[in-house]
């Protein structure tokens, strides 16, 4: 059991999403990066999908209530035990009470988002299907809300000890990310697709909903929408003509033209991009994509028997 | 009408670009066809979501393709009629506290409009207005259309937080914040009726497709 300190800049309890609730305008929600939710569980053999806690960019302080296993993946967040131990991502380690574990920021450019498993999976109750956090809904996770000094965070198997070893990536590999044409790429003028493949760009202001790119300006045209559903994935380009990815947590409705998509596979690495990190997108076609999904998939199934545990 | 892909595994189908009832009809009776394939085995398809006048249909990958998933969405669209499918929702009724500190906007409304505030209320509860999406956030429903005497742009500031009930209006909709949020539109009134609620099914109050009042509490 963790006592928390400090709760972090925004952490969250994160699994899998809600598809089912997204007709009702709630988010699907869910792991942004689910390469590392899947790794940080299969260290302590959890299910994929087994809810986490999705610390972002700064952090959590957390106090050892009771010997706990716990597991880590995703962005490097300086995590660190109060006698100096490293607590590293794509490692697996039993604290025990007594102990402190904290994290600090986020090293510019190595991902924004750490996953740290416990045992069985954080102990939260399903709402709305899903144990994960809907900030926007206030529900799920914890109270519907980030963690915050006080709160303790229990493990569904709090006998669970065994922890894994890995020697692979702790996050999703870096890379231009995968795009597919979006759904109205071909209403809308021929630069607005070759202007965000042929770009560079800085992401800006972003967070669970979406990140901004800031770089050359790519305007939409005359194409005028009325508002339509979004998906995860949807590169929209507001009037303004700065385009804005869209993150697991977006609004279910939206009005701007969506000239490209990410592919699922990439998902996971776009939900580790943070202000000042670079993007370039690469086309591909369906099929590739799908292909890649299905890799993906098979991947995150056999991560678990990749990992040696104890 | 079109049918494109979003992504690998989702497809948008728009039938328009305009906010129409009719297309709306259609699109919601489109969007329980899906549902039914699936409740009835079809194991491809997700649970469809609908804008004003389009329907977003996910599927699952491993057993479903774009042609495969188009096609049958094709012959769904010609075979369906929108008047055999919708359902025949019940007629909502929300209890509305007009102007005052539940509608802080309500006498700039009637100012910019050149009506008084009385005539704003009196017109606003005036028609029956349509559900013709969910969004923004969990349970907000998009109401239309509202009367074009009370067609005004959104606020120039968002409100960092507005109050939950809070009846609002902005451009040809109208709309209840089911929770607290951030939001732009014009508040005119206020209701204790519950739009989401999490204990209960289904947590929204309002589906797309529904009907729904406004009455002077």
């Amino acid at each position: 059991m963790l006592e928390v300190v400090d709760g972090g800049l925004v952490t969250t309890v994160q699994g899998a999403g809600r598809p089912a609730m997204v007709t009702f305008g709630v988010p699907i929600g869910g792991a942004c990066d689910r390469w590392s939710l899947a790794l940080a569980n299969a260290l302590l053999g959890n299910n994929p999908t087994a809810p986490a806690l999705e610390m972002a960019l700064l952090g959590p302080t957390l106090r050892v209530r009771a010997d706990c296993a716990v597991g880590l993946a995703g962005a490097d967040l300086s995590g660190r035990l109060d006698d100096g131990t490293e607590l590293r991502p794509g490692s697996a380690r039993l604290l025990r009470a007594g102990q402190v574990l904290t994290f600090s920021s986020a090293t510019p450019g190595s991902g924004v988002r750490a996953y740290l498993a416990l045992a069985g999976g954080v102990d939260v109750p399903d709402v709305l299907g899903s144990p994960s956090t809907c900030l926007i809904g206030g529900f799920g996770g914890l109270e519907g809300r980030p963690l915050a000094a006080g709160d303790t965070i229990s493990p569904r198997d709090p006998g669970g000890r065994r922890v894994g070893s890995w020697d692979g990536a702790a996050m999703p590999a870096a890379g231009p990310l995968r795009v597919v044409r979006g759904p109205h790429a071909s209403e809308l003028p021929d630069q607005a697709l070759a202007g965000l493949l042929e770009g560079f760009f800085v992401v800006g202001r972003g967070d669970r909903q979406g990140i901004r790119l800031e770089g050359p300006s790519i305007k939409p045209g005359s194409l005028s929408l009325v508002s339509q559903p979004m998906r995860a994935g949807a590169v929209q380009l507001p009037p303004d003509g700065r385009p804005i990815a869209l993150l697991v947590d977006h609004q279910t409705v939206g009005g701007y033209p969506v000239p490209a998509v990410v592919i699922g596979a990439d998902l996971p690495r776009l939900g580790q991009l943070g202000a000042g990190d670079g993007v370039r997108f690469r086309e591909v076609g369906l099929g590739q994509a799908r292909v890649a999904l299905l890799g993906l998939e098979q991947e995150l199934s056999l991560l678990g028997s990749r990992v040696a545990i104890a | 009408m079109s049918i494109e892909p979003f992504g690998e595994s989702a497809l948008l189908v728009r039938l328009g670009e305009r906010v129409d009832p009719l297309l709306s009809a259609r699109i919601q009776s489109l969007a329980a066809e899906v549902n039914r394939a699936r409740e009835s085995g079809d194991g491809r398809l997700g649970v469809a979501v609908a804008g004003y006048a389009s329907l977003l249909v996910p599927f699952d990958p491993t057993i479903g393709d774009v042609s495969g998933v188009a096609a049958w969405l094709r012959n769904a669209i010609a075979s369906n009629s929108a008047e055999a499918a919708v359902e025949d929702w019940p007629l909502i009724e929300i209890p509305v506290r007009y102007g005052g500190a539940d509608g802080p906007d309500l006498d700039d409304v009637a100012r910019r409009l050149g009506l008084t505030s009385h005539k704003v209320v009196e017109v606003h509860g005036s028609v029956t207005y349509r559900v013709y999406m969910l969004g923004f956030s969990p349970g907000f429903g998009y109401l239309g259309e509202l009367p074009a005497a009370l067609e005004l742009p959104r606020r120039d500031t968002p409100r960092a937080r507005v109050p939950a009930g809070s009846v609002a209006i902005a451009g040809r909709q109208t709309a209840v914040y089911p929770l607290p949020s951030p939001g732009g539109w014009h508040l005119i009134g206020r209701t204790d009726e519950r739009l989401w609620d999490v204990s209960r099914e289904p947590p929204a109050r309002l589906s797309p497709g529904q009907t729904v009042r406004f009455v002077s509490a």
